[in-house]
C-alpha cells in the first residue's frame, strides 16, 4: 500500500495551489488509509477490454456553434469582481522579474 | 406549501415567503442571502398571469449563478462574489414568472452530503434541529420541508437532491442528465452533476421540470429531446408497471422501521397492480459506488475550481507574488475538507496514478452503468430506500466506512449519476416524527413514467403537500 | 568534431475568426483592454465551453494543407495548470485526439526539396496577454479563449535555414488557406523550436533546449544557429547541455536561459467532460476540402504550366498572396499573362513602394489593368503612353478615359501613318540615299519625323516596319 508521506501530501496540496497544516495533514492520512481500501475494491471488477466512459450518454453531438453572433461584457462587467484593477487591467505583483 | 397554495399578487407572496424565511433563519440557518426582490417583483408584473410559475418566490441554491445577487457555492473563497450573468436555468425561471427570493446553503462547492460544511454554519433539519438536513442541497430541502417555499432549486451530483429530500420529508427530483442546462450553475464534477427541484408534492415537480428543461445551446451536453407537458400528462395508474426493488439496499438496510415502512409501501403498489419484483445486482460492483464516485468526481472538482485563485473574481488573500496569492487565498478561501478532496483529486489524475485509479474508476463506471441498465431494461423504474437512517444528528454523519450499509444502502443514489438517468425521492411515512424517503430511477429521458409512479406513491402515502411548521 | 542538429519545431496559429473557440467573446486585434471577452473567456463560475465551427473548419484547412489525417471525431481535454493568464486554471486543448495527424510539408533547401514530417495538428484556446509593469503585471482577457491550431512537427530539421524555410512555407500555406493571419510581430503565429546536437551516426537524441517565441523569420534562423553554436562550444569543451527553456535576445543576438525543466510537469490532462464527442459529417469535411484555395506551391505551377511564366516571376508573384491574388483578378480579364505579370510585379509593385501604400489601399483595379493590357496589344496606346497612363490608373481611373482625355489614341490607321511617311520622305529626299548606302540611322530619323508629325501617336511598331517597307521601294 502506499505510503502518504506528510511531505508527500504537503507537495500535493501546494500542487493544487493552497496549504494543508499539520492537523490537515494527519486527517488525512487517516482519510487517506479508508480511501485506498475503497479504491481497492475497483480491482475486484474486470475491466478488461472495457473503455472508459467519460460522459453518462454516449452518442456524440453533430452542434457545433455557428461563428457569428458575438457576446462581449462591457470592461465595468467583467472587471466587477476584480479583486484589483488598474487601467481596466486586473493587476497581479509582477509575474516576470 | 405547494404552488397552487400561491396567488397571482406577487408582492404578497415574496413578502410572505421573505418572513417565513426570516423567521425560520434562527432554527434552521437555511439562508445564505435574502434577496431583495423589488426589481424582480417589476419584471414579473409585466408578464402573462398564466405562466407556469407566475408569481412564485423560489429558493434557490446557492451555486446557481444569479445575476447581480451574491453567489457564494457557500463557500469562503466565493463570499463576495457577483455574478453579470443568470444561470440558464434563472433565465428559465425568470420567464415563466418565478421571483428568486432567497439564495440557500449548501455543502461548500456541492463536495458533502451533510450540510455541516457550510461557509454559513450547518443546516438544521426542520423536524429536529438536532438533525442535519442532509446535504449539499440543504438549504433548499429544509424551506421546502418547513413549508417557506412551495419550489426550490437543488443541484445533485452523488445524491445531493435526494438524500436531502428523504431527511427533510419533501419530493427531491433530479431529472436526466443533460435534460435541464447545467450553464451558470457552479460545478462539483461535470459528468455527475445534474440540476433539479424540491418541492412538496409530485405535481410541482412535474410543473417545475417543464420550465427548467429543454436544450440550451450553451451547454454542449444539453439535450435536444423534447419537453414534454409533464404536469398535464400526470396519471398515477400502476395497472401492469414492473418495479425492480434493488435487493441489495434493502438486504443492507438494519433499521426496523424503514424497513417495515418500505414493504408496506410495496403491498400498496402491488395492490395497486403494478409488478413488484426483488432484483439484485452484483454486490462487489455495487460496493464500487462510492469509489467509483469519488475518484472522478474529486478528480474532476478538482480541475473544475481551478479557476478559484483570487485572480479575477472572489476573495483574494494578498501575497508576495502570484503563487503566494493563489496559495493564500485557496488555503483560507477553501475549508479543509474541500482542500483534502482536491488533493485525493489531483493525486487520482498524476500521470502515474491516472490507469490504476481515475481511468479504471471510469471503466467500472461503465460496467456498473451497462448492469443497471440491464435492470432497468426490464422494468420501468427500480425502487430503494433514499437511506439507511433517518436523518442522523451532526456527530452521527459518517463520512468514511467500509460496511455494506455504507457502500450500498448510503450511496447507492449514485447510480442515478453514473448513469445519468431520472431519479426521484418521494416521502414515505415517518420513524419516531422523522421523514422516511423512497427513491425511484427510471430509463433515461423517462420522467413522465418516472413521475406517475411517484404520483401513485403519494397517492398512497397521503403526504401530498406536507410540511411541517418551524415557528411553533 | 562536427554534430548533426536536431530540431523539431511547434507552431501556435490564431484562427482567423470572429467569435473564440469555446465562447462567443469577439476575436478582436488591438481592442481596449478587457472589452471583448464575457464570463466564459474570463473563467467565472458556471460557465461551460461551446465550439466555435469556424474554428474546426480553419483547422481541418491547415490540416489539409500539411497532408494531415483528418480524424472526423473531435474530443477534448483538460491540460492542468495555474497561471494568471489561465482563466480556468486549465487549458481545454486535444490531447490525445488531435484532428490532424501523420503530415509533412515539402521545404525548398540548397539540397532540393526536403519533406519536414508533421507529427500532428491540435485545436486549443489561447491565454490572456499580460503587460508587465513596475507596478505589477497587468492582464487583458481579450485574447483569453482566441481559437489556436498547434503544429507539431517531427525533429526533421537540421539547421537555422531550414527552420526558417519550414516556417516560412507554413506560414504561406496558413495564409493562403485562410487559416490566419500569421503576423509573427502581433503574435498570432509563435514559434517555439527545439534543438539538440548529436555526434554524426549517433542514433540517440542529445538534451535539448526549447527556444520560445520566435517572432520573425530572421529571428528563427538566427537563434537556430546561435544556439547551435553555443551547444557545440559546450560539447566541444567537454560540457554538459542543460534542458531548459531560452528566449532569442534580439539586441545581443543571443539565446538566454529562462527557466530549467525539472523533469517533465505532469499537466495531469483528462477527456473534458463538458464537451460530448464532436462527430463532423464527411460531407462537410470534403467539402471543405474541395473548396481550399490553392497553397502557393499549386499556384506557382498553375502559372508555370498553364500560362507560361517563369519559375522567377511564379516565384515572385507568389511571393504574398496579396500580390498573387491581385495577379489572378488581371488574368480574369486578359490572357496576356506574361504582360500582366510584368506590369503586376515590376510597375504596381514599385508604385504601391514608392507611395509607401498597402495592398489594401491600392486604388488600381485589376480589369483597368487588363484593360490597358489589351489597349497596348491592340496599339491603341504606346508602351510609352501606357506608362502615362498606368499612374493615373493607380488614382482609380479607367485607362480608356484616360487615353481619351489625353487625347493619346494612338494613330494605328495604315493609311494616315502612311500618308505622314510619305511626306516626310518627301521632305528629306537624302534619307532614301543613306538608306541604300545602309546606314540604318535614316529609318530612325524618318520614324522620329512622323512620330513629331503625329505628336506622338503614331504606332511605333507600325511606323517602324511602314518606314523600313516605304524605303526598300524607292
Amino acid at each position: 500500500m502506499e505510503k502518504f508521506e506528510k511531505g508527500m501530501l504537503k507537495k500535493l496540496a501546494n500542487d493544487v495551489m493552497f496549504d494543508l497544516n499539520d492537523q490537515e495533514i494527519s486527517e488525512l492520512q487517516e482519510e487517506l488509509e479508508i480511501y485506498v481500501r475503497q479504491m481497492d475494491l475497483l480491482n475486484r471488477i474486470d475491466t478488461e477490454n472495457v473503455e472508459e466512459m467519460v460522459y453518462p450518454f454516449e452518442t456524440p453531438t453533430t452542434f457545433i456553434r455557428d461563428d457569428e453572433h458575438e457576446y462581449a461584457l462591457n470592461a465595468a462587467d467583467a472587471l466587477a469582481n476584480a479583486p484589483r484593477v488598474a487601467a481596466n487591467h486586473i493587476v497581479v505583483p509582477k509575474v516576470v522579474k | 406549501m405547494k404552488l397552487n397554495d400561491l396567488g397571482k399578487n406577487v408582492e404578497a407572496n415574496v413578502e410572505c415567503v421573505l418572513s417565513k424565511a426570516h423567521a425560520s433563519q434562527d432554527k434552521l440557518n437555511a439562508v445564505v442571502t435574502f434577496v431583495d426582490c423589488e426589481k424582480q417583483i417589476e419584471e414579473v408584473k409585466k408578464l402573462d398571469q398564466n405562466l407556469p410559475l407566475y408569481g412564485v418566490p423560489v429558493a434557490v441554491k446557492d451555486n446557481i449563478s444569479t445575476k447581480g445577487i451574491r453567489t457564494t457555492a457557500s463557500s469562503r473563497i466565493l463570499d463576495n462574489y457577483v455574478p453579470v450573468f443568470d444561470a440558464h436555468v434563472i433565465a428559465k425561471l425568470k420567464a415563466a414568472g418565478a421571483v428568486v427570493a432567497v439564495k440557500t446553503s449548501m455543502d461548500e462547492l456541492g463536495m458533502g452530503g451533510t450540510n455541516l460544511n457550510a461557509y454559513t454554519g450547518k443546516v438544521n433539519n426542520p423536524y429536529d434541529f438536532e438533525r442535519i438536513s442532509g446535504g449539499s442541497s440543504g438549504g433548499s430541502a429544509a424551506l421546502t420541508a418547513a413549508g417557506v417555499v412551495a419550489l426550490a432549486l437543488g443541484t445533485d451530483t452523488g445524491d445531493s437532491i435526494r438524500k436531502p429530500a428523504a431527511y427533510c420529508g419533501v419530493v427531491g427530483f433530479k431529472p436526466t442528465y443533460g435534460r435541464i442546462s447545467r450553464y451558470g450553475v457552479i460545478p462539483y464534477a461535470s459528468s455527475l452533476d445534474h440540476v433539479g427541484c424540491f418541492t412538496s408534492c409530485v405535481k410541482d415537480a412535474a410543473v417545475a421540470l417543464e420550465v427548467l428543461a429543454g436544450r440550451d445551446d450553451r451547454d454542449m451536453t444539453s439535450s435536444y429531446e423534447p419537453v414534454g407537458h409533464y404536469a398535464e400528462a400526470l396519471n398515477s395508474d400502476l395497472k401492469g408497471k414492473r418495479i425492480a426493488v434493488l435487493a441489495n439496499v434493502m438486504d443492507s438496510i438494519k433499521d426496523e422501521a424503514i424497513l417495515k415502512n418500505f414493504d408496506a409501501l410495496c403491498e400498496k403498489l402491488k395492490a395497486r397492480g403494478a409488478i413488484v419484483e426483488k432484483v439484485k445486482m452484483n454486490d462487489e460492483l455495487l460496493e464500487t459506488l462510492l469509489p467509483v464516485y469519488l475518484i472522478i468526481a474529486n478528480a474532476e472538482a478538482c480541475a473544475n475550481h481551478s479557476n478559484l485563485d483570487g485572480v479575477r473574481f472572489g476573495m483574494r488573500e494578498e501575497g508576495a507574488d502570484l503563487e503566494e496569492i493563489m496559495i493564500n487565498s485557496r488555503t483560507k478561501g477553501f475549508s479543509s475538507a474541500v482542500r483534502k478532496r482536491f488533493v485525493l483529486g489531483s493525486w487520482s489524475l498524476f500521470v502515474e496514478n491516472q490507469e490504476k485509479l481515475f481511468r479504471k474508476a471510469q471503466k467500472v463506471r461503465r460496467v456498473i452503468v451497462d448492469a443497471y441498465a440491464d435492470v432497468l431494461k426490464d422494468y420501468d423504474a427500480v425502487l430503494a430506500s433514499a437511506a439507511s437512517t433517518t436523518a442522523p444528528k451532526p456527530d452521527e454523519s459518517n463520512d468514511e466506512k467500509m460496511s455494506d450499509t455504507y457502500l450500498v444502502a448510503e450511496n447507492h443514489m449514485v447510480l442515478g449519476n453514473l448513469s445519468g438517468y431520472p431519479s426521484i425521492t418521494v416521502p414515505c411515512g415517518f420513524a419516531e416524527g422523522l421523514p422516511i424517503g423512497v427513491n425511484l430511477t427510471a430509463k433515461a429521458f423517462d420522467e413522465q413514467n418516472l413521475l406517475n409512479i411517484a404520483k401513485a406513491i403519494e397517492e398512497e402515502t397521503g403526504l401530498e403537500g406536507k410540511t411541517v411548521e418551524v415557528n411553533a | 568534431m562536427n554534430f548533426e542538429t536536431i530540431i523539431g519545431i511547434e507552431i501556435h496559429c490564431e484562427l482567423k475568426t470572429n467569435t473564440k473557440m469555446f465562447s462567443a467573446g469577439p476575436v478582436r486585434f488591438g481592442a481596449a483592454p478587457n472589452t471583448c471577452t464575457n464570463e466564459i473567456d474570463l473563467g467565472m463560475p458556471g460557465t461551460l465551453p461551446c465550439l466555435n465551427m469556424h474554428a474546426v473548419e480553419l483547422a481541418i484547412r491547415a490540416c489539409s494543407g500539411a497532408h494531415c489525417t483528418i480524424d472526423p471525431l473531435i474530443k477534448f481535454d483538460r491540460k492542468n495548470y495555474y497561471y494568471s493568464d489561465l482563466p480556468k486554471g486549465f487549458q481545454i486543448t486535444q490531447q490525445f485526439h488531435p484532428i490532424g495527424s501523420n503530415g509533412y510539408l515539402t521545404i525548398d533547401t540548397e539540397a532540393g526539396k526536403k519533406k519536414i514530417r508533421i507529427n500532428r495538428i491540435h485545436m486549443e484556446e489561447d491565454t490572456a496577454k499580460q503587460f508587465h509593469t513596475a507596478n505589477g503585471t497587468m492582464i487583458d482577457f481579450n485574447r483569453a479563449g482566441t481559437p489556436l491550431v498547434e503544429i507539431v512537427s517531427e525533429p526533421d530539421i537540421r539547421s537555422g535555414k531550414e527552420a526558417a524555410a519550414y516556417v516560412e512555407q507554413l506560414r504561406n500555406m496558413l495564409y493562403y488557406l485562410g487559416v490566419s493571419d500569421c503576423k509573427m510581430e502581433e503574435g498570432s503565429m509563435r514559434c517555439d523550436v527545439n534543438i539538440s546536437l548529436r555526434p554524426y551516426g549517433y542514433d540517440g537524441y542529445g538534451t535539448k533546449t526549447e527556444i520560445k517565441n520566435l517572432n520573425s523569420l530572421s529571428n528563427v534562423q538566427k537563434a537556430v544557429d546561435e544556439e547551435i553554436q553555443r551547444q557545440s562550444k559546450i560539447y566541444l569543451e567537454g560540457g554538459t547541455v542543460i534542458q531548459e527553456t531560452r528566449r532569442f535576445d534580439e539586441a545581443s543576438k543571443t539565446t538566454i536561459s529562462m527557466r530549467k525543466k525539472e523533469g517533465n510537469v505532469d499537466y495531469k490532462f483528462f477527456p473534458e467532460p463538458n464537451i460530448f464527442p464532436i462527430q463532423l459529417d464527411e460531407a462537410w469535411i470534403k467539402s471543405i476540402q474541395e473548396n481550399l484555395n490553392e497553397v502557393p506551391e499549386q499556384r506557382k505551377e498553375r502559372y508555370m504550366n498553364q500560362y507560361g511564366l517563369s519559375d522567377y516571376d511564379a516565384v515572385t508573384l507568389t511571393a504574398t498572396k496579396e500580390l498573387s491574388d491581385f495577379y489572378d483578378e488581371v488574368i480574369k480579364h486578359t490572357n496576356e499573362y506574361k504582360l500582366a505579370s510584368n506590369w503586376v510585379t515590376t510597375e504596381m509593385v514599385a508604385y504601391l513602394n514608392k507611395e509607401g501604400i498597402s495592398y489594401e489601399e491600392n486604388k488600381l483595379q485589376p480589369e483597368h489593368l487588363a484593360a490597358m493590357i489589351d489597349m497596348i496589344i491592340k496599339g491603341e496606346i504606346s508602351g510609352k503612353q501606357a506608362k502615362v497612363v498606368f499612374e493615373e490608373m493607380m488614382q482609380g481611373k479607367d485607362p480608356k478615359v484616360v487615353a481619351e482625355a489625353k487625347g493619346m489614341k494612338q494613330m494605328s490607321d495604315p493609311s494616315a501613318i502612311l500618308a505622314l511617311i510619305t511626306a516626310a520622305i518627301e521632305a528629306n529626299p537624302q534619307s532614301v540615299t543613306d538608306f541604300k548606302n545602309g546606314k540604318d540611322k535614316a529609318v530612325g530619323f524618318l520614324v522620329g519625323q512622323v512620330m513629331k508629325a503625329s505628336k506622338g501617336t503614331a504606332n511605333p511598331a507600325m511606323t517602324n516596319k511602314m518606314v523600313q517597307e516605304e524605303l526598300k521601294k524607292r
